[in-house]
């Protein structure tokens, strides 16, 4: 019924691979405790680096700083990244996302000024999706942008913002015009400067001590007009066509693998009858989930928009990448600690404090079955 | 690949045509289903896997699929191996396991001719089959017979014969799996309660949703071992037969208790047809090595290797076919 079909990667794609891994053979030393969830780890002279090597906006056109290379060379760099739990987390967005979404819909001009720092590992987004009063249904969202003369003026709050205590740009989904009987009318994404436009941006601390996202409250801020995103009152479709892109990649599936490595580091050579039936149950969800990932950016590099195939990979990955850590402490105990296995259980609680988040962002457990639902054609 | 797609059609017009319910359950009371069979003869889908047939080896496979799709009453996969092995698709000889001194569960062992032994890492041992043979059956009604290994003969093949039996299971199970969503969906669509249908129920879809992202999951890993056929490394090979068994065996025992549950008790009568592809999911899944079984292989080989050659492990690219 819903069929993701074999695909090989291409042996382009397995060269950039080599080149990933003796780059971070050469990095491994500056780099912090490994942590391979794409949201952790926001370190911009690492992404820099990156951009050096070329591996930021590689599917983009050239003339936009980018290197129009194939989805599957994008999709090895990526995976190889979060495997080694490489801090990718300042530039991830505006690569997957923000990025592809200005080449689908922004003016030249704004190509032309956003896209190639984004290229360069310098410039950073954040999503302006959730409110205090919109979480999974985005289309209630409430911050309004009013047209006066040549500029918005915006007014509401964006909540659950992901670095944009750190980051450069936000692309809000803002409403235009009042809401109506079409409740995806009116919607509208504006680029938002978020140190110069005077947005008040407050961190809220998580259940792991740490401060990644935030609220963004907006109270007059006025931007000009030419920081709208596509067409005013399009913003409901620009937002859906960004699914495909949020929704199918490796990090649906990677972000405790470091939990499996320290797993297999600290059971040895000789595991027992279950730890071993654990590691080769990991092993076969994780390889089974990499082919799906990588059939879906199959049909995204084919000019596919595979908005179920890619809520069947984000359901299945994310149930697989929450039940890891209890998968692991299963058969190897995390508490008292065995001699030697003090990385073990960092990462492991590391990884387990940031389980929650993984069935929440990006569109939540619920919100992925019921587009599975629709694709099965039961809505 | 586009004769695989012909292959395909006209072999889903044969069992679409003899695999209804009233001939499931006559196999099911012992009466092999010599009708179809004849159809599968008079067309060669029993010599898919022999070198002279022609066909990619993976056409075989394809085909075991599909059989799995219909829960076709008949030894496909057994038999297709053992010509194969014998190449002589003249006699009926079907595949068991050997469990000590005896070749058990035996695909319509008392129909064959004569059956092969094998297992785990060890020699495919070919007995004729005589008047002793005890029928028995699997939990889905299948014959799996059982004689003692008098007079073997030991086959001289290179194939690992254990893997492909593994690899013919699990294509069966994915084939069977994808039917069970179909006959979940069709259903949930047409049954109402409340004055609706079931399908609008959103407990109902979150459940298909499941299932769906099983069945995907299944299909991917099952295709994916299929691809891996003719590699050039063995142990790679087995590997990913592993995983593949072990991936389809995990999702029958989350898709049968979904789809039951969907279908309400109808589902749990012997009138229904749903219980012939669940009962063959619980009985596929403990076939050719059971999930536990493949896990603690290709855990073992992954502990073995260490920490630092997990990532290299899970990506190794498919070039390594020949």
């Amino acid at each position: 019924m819903l069929q993701l079909d074999s695909v090989d990667l291409p042996e382009s794609a397995e060269r950039v691979r080599h080149e990933v891994r003796e780059f971070l053979r050469a990095e491994r030393d500056r780099l912090p405790r490994p942590c391979s969830d794409f949201a952790s780890g926001h370190d911009p002279e690492f992404s820099r680096r990156l951009g050096e090597r070329g591996w930021i906006g590689m599917t983009w056109p050239k003339q936009y700083g980018g290197g129009e290379r194939t989805f599957f060379e994008r999709y090895v760099v990526t995976e190889e990244l979060l495997a080694a739990g490489a801090p990718v987390s300042a530039h991830w967005i505006a690569d997957r996302q923000s990025g592809p979404l200005l080449l689908r819909y922004g003016s030249e001009d704004q190509k032309n000024r956003y896209l190639p720092p984004i290229t360069r590992g310098e410039s950073y987004f954040s999503i302006g999706m959730s409110e205090p009063n919109s979480g999974s249904d985005l289309a209630s969202v409430r911050t309004t942008a009013e047209r006066v003369g040549d500029q918005w003026r915006i007014n509401g709050t964006k909540l659950w913002t992901t670095d944009a205590h750190r980051n450069h740009y936000m692309v809000a989904l803002v409403r235009t015009e009042p809401p109506s009987e079409n409740r995806h009318a009116g919607l509208s994404q504006l680029l938002i400067d978020l140190r110069n436009d005077g947005a008040a941006v407050r961190p809220i601390r998580n259940i792991t001590g740490a401060e990644d996202f935030n609220e963004v409250v907006f109270e007059d801020v006025v931007v000009p007009a030419d920081r709208i995103v596509g067409e005013p009152g399009n913003g409901w479709k620009q937002v859906t066509s960004e699914l495909a892109y949020e929704r199918s990649g490796p990090e649906r599936f990677l972000s405790t693998f470091r939990v499996f490595v320290e797993l297999v580091r600290a059971v040895g050579t000789q595991p027992t009858a279950d730890q071993a039936a654990a590691i080769g149950r990991a092993a076969a969800h994780l390889m089974t989930l990499r082919r799906m990932s990588i059939s879906v950016a199959g049909m995204l590099e084919a000019g596919k928009s595979p908005e179920v195939e890619a809520a069947l990979v984000k359901s299945l990955g994310n149930d697989f990448e929450q039940a890891l850590p209890e998968l692991a402490r299963s058969v190897a105990p995390t508490a008292p600690v065995a001699e030697g296995w003090d990385r073990y259980r960092e990462t492991f609680v590391e990884s387990l404090l940031n389980t929650p988040a993984f069935t929440l962002r990006g569109g939540t457990r619920e919100i992925m079955r019921g587009v599975i639902a629709r694709g099965l054609g039961l809505r | 690949m586009d004769t695989r797609k012909l292959l395909l059609e006209s072999a889903e017009r044969i069992f679409a045509d003899h695999c209804d319910k009233e001939r499931l359950e006559s196999a099911e009371g012992g009466a092999f289903p010599e009708k179809l069979w004849g159809q599968i003869e008079e067309n060669g889908l029993h010599m898919l896997a022999m070198p002279e047939s022609g066909a990619e080896l993976g056409d075989a496979f394809a085909l075991v699929q599909l059989g799995g799709r219909h829960a076709a009453p008949i030894p496909l996969l057994e038999v297709t191996l053992a010509n194969r092995w014998t190449g002589d698709a003249g006699r009926f000889v079907s595949l068991g396991v050997v469990s000590g001194e005896r070749i058990v569960d035996i695909a319509w062992g008392r129909r064959a001719d004569a059956a092969i032994g094998i297992e785990p890492g060890g020699e495919a041992l070919l007995v004729e089959v005589d008047a002793d043979i005890e029928h028995r059956v699997n939990p889905s009604g299948e014959a799996r017979d059982s004689i003692e290994i008098r007079q073997p003969r030991t086959l001289d093949i290179e194939d690992p014969a254990w893997e492909l039996f593994a690899l013919g299971r699990t294509a069966a199970i994915a084939g069977c799996l994808g039917r069970v969503l179909e006959l979940s969906v069709q259903y949930v669509n047409e049954r109402q309660q409340f004055g609706r249908p079931l399908a609008k129920f959103q407990a109902i879809q979150h459940s298909l949703a499941i299932m769906a992202a099983e069945v995907a999951a299944a299909s991917r890993a099952a295709g994916s071992a299929i691809d891996m056929l003719g590699t050039a490394n063995p142990e790679r090979f087995a590997l990913e037969v592993g995983v593949a068994k072990a991936r389809v065996g995990e999702a029958c025992g989350i898709v049968a208790p979904i789809a039951h549950q969907v279908h309400g008790a109808i589902g749990f009568t012997h009138e229904h047809q749903l219980h012939h592809f669940t009962r063959r999911l619980w009985s596929w899944r403990d076939e050719a090595g059971s999930e536990r079984y493949w896990q603690e292989r290709v855990g073992r080989h992954v502990a073995g290797l260490g920490a630092e050659r997990l990532w290299e492990f899970v990506t190794a690219p498919n070039s390594l076919r020949s």
